[in-house]
C-alpha cells in the first residue's frame, strides 16, 4: 500500500491525549476536514476523560436507552463513520487513521484491510497475538479485541479503531434499549465470550502504531499538531455534535422487524416475535447458538415442549429453522415465523 | 470500439461479465446510472462496479424531499461493512422522490441495482449536465470494460 508522494510523504502524527466525550469524535472529525482540504494523512490517539455513548451514523437513537445514559451521566453522540452503539471510556486508548480518499482502494472491503492491517502490527509489536480474520475483526481467539469502523469525510477516508485496556460489559449491555431481561442476559453473555480487553501497554502499542502506519504508507512520521481551519473546524463540530438533529440521525431508516445486536462481526443476537410466540437468539456464523422461547398461550400440542424445541434449535442454520420448528405444531410455526424476521442484515 | 465480450438483449448487455444497461446516462466517478423517468425527471442509481466496491450494503440514507443537490456532492450515504460512505450525485436538481423499498432493504440495490434498486429520483436536472455523461453505448461499454479490467488487475474487484 505504499504510494509515496512528493506531496504527501509525512505522516502528521497528532496525540490528542485525554480530552472530553465529545472533543473524543470532533477532533478527529476535524482533522478529516483538513486532510481532506490537503493536510497530509494523518494518525492521531486520543482518549475520552469521561464515559459515554456512541452511535454509528446510521444507527437508530431508540437502539440506545436514554434513560439509563441520562441517569448515568453518559452523554450521547453520533460519529460519521459505521458500526453500532457503543459505550466508550478512559479506559480505551483510540487510534485513527485518516488518508485522501484518492489514496486508498475505490473497493471498501479492501480498503478497511489495508487500513487495519497497520494495526494488527502494532498489536503484535506490543505483544497481543491478534489476527485480522476473514470477517475484517481484529481478534485474539474468538473474540475481537478492536472495535472499529470507517467513513469517507469529504475526500478524505478515516478509520477508526481502539486498544480496550479494560472494558465494562455490564455497563457497555446497559445503554442498549432492548425488550426484555432475556435478551440482555443473551448479550451480556455473548459479550463477555465474544470482546475482550488486551493487556497490551498503550505507550507501546502508539509508537508501534505510528511505526506501523508510517511503514505501510510510504511516509514519514513526524508530529503534528491541528491547523488553523481544523481548529475552526473542532468548533463547528463541536456545535453540530450536539445538536438535537445531529443525534436523531439521518431520516426514513427502517426499523427492523427483530431487535437484533451485534457482539462482533458473524455474531449477533436478536429478539423478534410473531403473534403469541417471542424468541430471543444468539447466532454465530449463521447457526444458532442459543434459543430460548416463550409463547403467552401455548397449544396443546407444544405444551411442554418449549424447552426441547429450544434444544432442538442448537447449531441449527438460520436457513433451517423454520423446517426444525416445523415439528412443534402451530406454536413452532409461530416461532418459525420470529425467526423469519430476523436476518442480522442492517448490522 | 466494440467490446469482443459483450452481448447484447434488448437495453441490457454483459460486459466482462456484469449486466449494463444501454437506457441511461452513466457518470464514470460516481459510479451512478441517470435515466430520465418522466418529463423533468431523472432516476440514479448505483451501477454494478458501485455495487460490487462497495460490499454487502448494510444502510443507506438520502436527503430529503425538496432538498437540492449538486454534481460530485453528496445526496445520502451508504454503509457497508462499517464503513460509511458518499452516495455522490452525478448531476444537479431537487430531490423529487427518494425509494422506500430500498430504504427499507438496502440489498435491492445489490440484487437489482439498475431496476427496483434505484435510490432517487431528481427533478431540474440541468439538460448540459446529462449532455456531458456517458450516453453511447459504445462509451457505456467501452468504459464499463476498460474500469473492470483496471479494477482487476489492480485487486480492486476479483477475477
Amino acid at each position: 500500500m505504499s504510494r509515496r508522494t512528493p506531496e504527501a510523504a509525512t505522516l502528521r502524527v497528532i496525540d490528542f491525549g485525554r480530552v472530553s466525550a465529545l472533543r473524543s469524535q470532533t477532533l478527529w472529525h476535524a482533522v478529516a476536514h483538513g486532510v481532506s482540504a490537503g493536510e497530509p494523512p494523518t494518525l492521531s490517539f486520543v482518549r475520552p476523560a469521561e464515559p459515554y455513548v456512541c452511535l454509528g451514523y446510521h444507527r437508530r437513537l431508540d437502539e440506545v436507552d436514554q434513560a439509563y445514559c441520562t441517569a448515568e451521566g453518559l452523554p450521547i453522540y453520533r460519529r460519521m463513520v459505521g458500526g453500532g452503539p457503543v459505550y466508550l471510556d478512559a479506559d480505551q486508548l483510540f487510534f485513527q487513521i485518516c488518508l485522501p480518499a484518492g489514496s486508498v482502494s475505490p473497493a471498501r472491503t479492501a480498503a478497511l484491510r489495508d487500513l487495519l492491517t497497520p494495526a494488527l502490527g502494532a498489536y503484535r509489536a506490543a505483544g497481543v497475538a491478534a489476527e485480522l480474520d476473514d470477517n475484517m475483526e481484529i481478534t485474539v481467539g474468538e473474540a475481537k479485541i478492536c472495535g472499529h469502523g470507517a467513513g469517507q469525510v469529504e475526500n478524505a477516508v478515516v478509520v477508526c479503531g481502539n486498544l480496550i485496556e479494560r472494558f465494562d460489559h455490564e455497563r457497555a449491555t446497559s445503554i442498549l434499549r432492548l425488550p426484555d431481561p432475556t435478551m440482555r442476559a443473551e448479550v451480556l453473555r455473548m459479550m463477555r465470550r465474544f470482546v475482550n480487553p488486551t493487556p497490551a501497554d498503550p505507550e507501546e502499542f502508539q509508537r508501534a502504531a505510528v511505526e506501523a502506519y508510517a511503514g505501510a504508507l510510504g511516509l514519514t512520521a513526524e508530529p503534528g499538531e491541528l491547523t488553523e481551519l481544523e481548529r475552526a473546524a473542532v468548533e463547528e463540530l463541536d456545535e453540530q455534535f450536539t445538536s438535537e438533529s445531529w443525534i436523531a440521525g439521518p431520516q426514513g431508516r427502517r426499523r427492523p422487524p427483530a431487535r437484533e445486536v451485534k457482539i462482533r462481526a458473524g455474531v449477533w443476537v436478536f429478539a423478534a416475535e410473531h403473534e403469541d410466540a417471542r424468541v430471543v437468539a444468539s447466532v454465530v456464523g449463521d447457526s444458532v447458538e442459543r434459543a430460548r422461547f416463550r409463547t403467552s398461550t401455548p397449544s396443546d400440542d407444544l405444551y411442554g415442549d418449549l424447552r426441547a424445541a429450544e434444544a432442538a434449535m442448537a447449531g441449527v442454520t438460520l436457513a433451517k429453522a423454520p423446517a426444525v420448528l416445523a415439528g412443534f405444531g402451530s406454536t413452532g410455526r409461530q416461532l418459525a415465523a420470529a425467526f423469519a424476521a430476523a436476518d442480522g442484515k442492517s448490522l | 470500439m466494440t467490446n469482443g465480450n459483450t452481448t447484447r438483449n434488448e437495453s441490457l448487455v454483459e460486459v466482462r461479465g456484469y449486466q449494463v444497461a444501454l437506457d441511461r446516462l452513466y457518470h464514470a466517478d460516481s459510479h451512478m446510472w441517470v435515466k430520465p423517468v418522466r418529463p423533468g425527471e431523472v432516476r440514479v442509481g448505483l451501477d454494478p462496479l458501485g455495487v460490487e466496491t462497495s460490499g454487502t450494503l448494510a444502510q443507506l440514507s438520502f436527503a430529503n424531499v425538496g432538498d437540492q443537490v449538486a454534481p460530485g456532492r453528496a445526496f445520502g450515504q451508504l454503509e457497508a461493512a462499517k464503513f460509511v460512505g458518499p452516495l455522490v450525485s452525478p448531476v444537479s436538481g431537487t430531490v423529487a422522490r427518494v425509494n422506500d423499498a430500498v430504504l427499507a432493504d438496502p440489498g435491492l440495490a445489490e440484487r437489482d441495482p439498475l431496476g427496483a434498486g434505484w435510490l432517487v429520483d431528481l427533478s431540474g436536472t440541468d439538460e448540459v449536465e446529462l449532455a456531458r455523461l456517458l450516453g453511447s453505448p459504445d462509451e457505456i461499454t467501452d468504459w464499463f470494460a476498460r474500469t473492470v479490467d483496471e479494477y482487476r488487475l489492480k485487486g480492486v474487484i476479483a477475477e
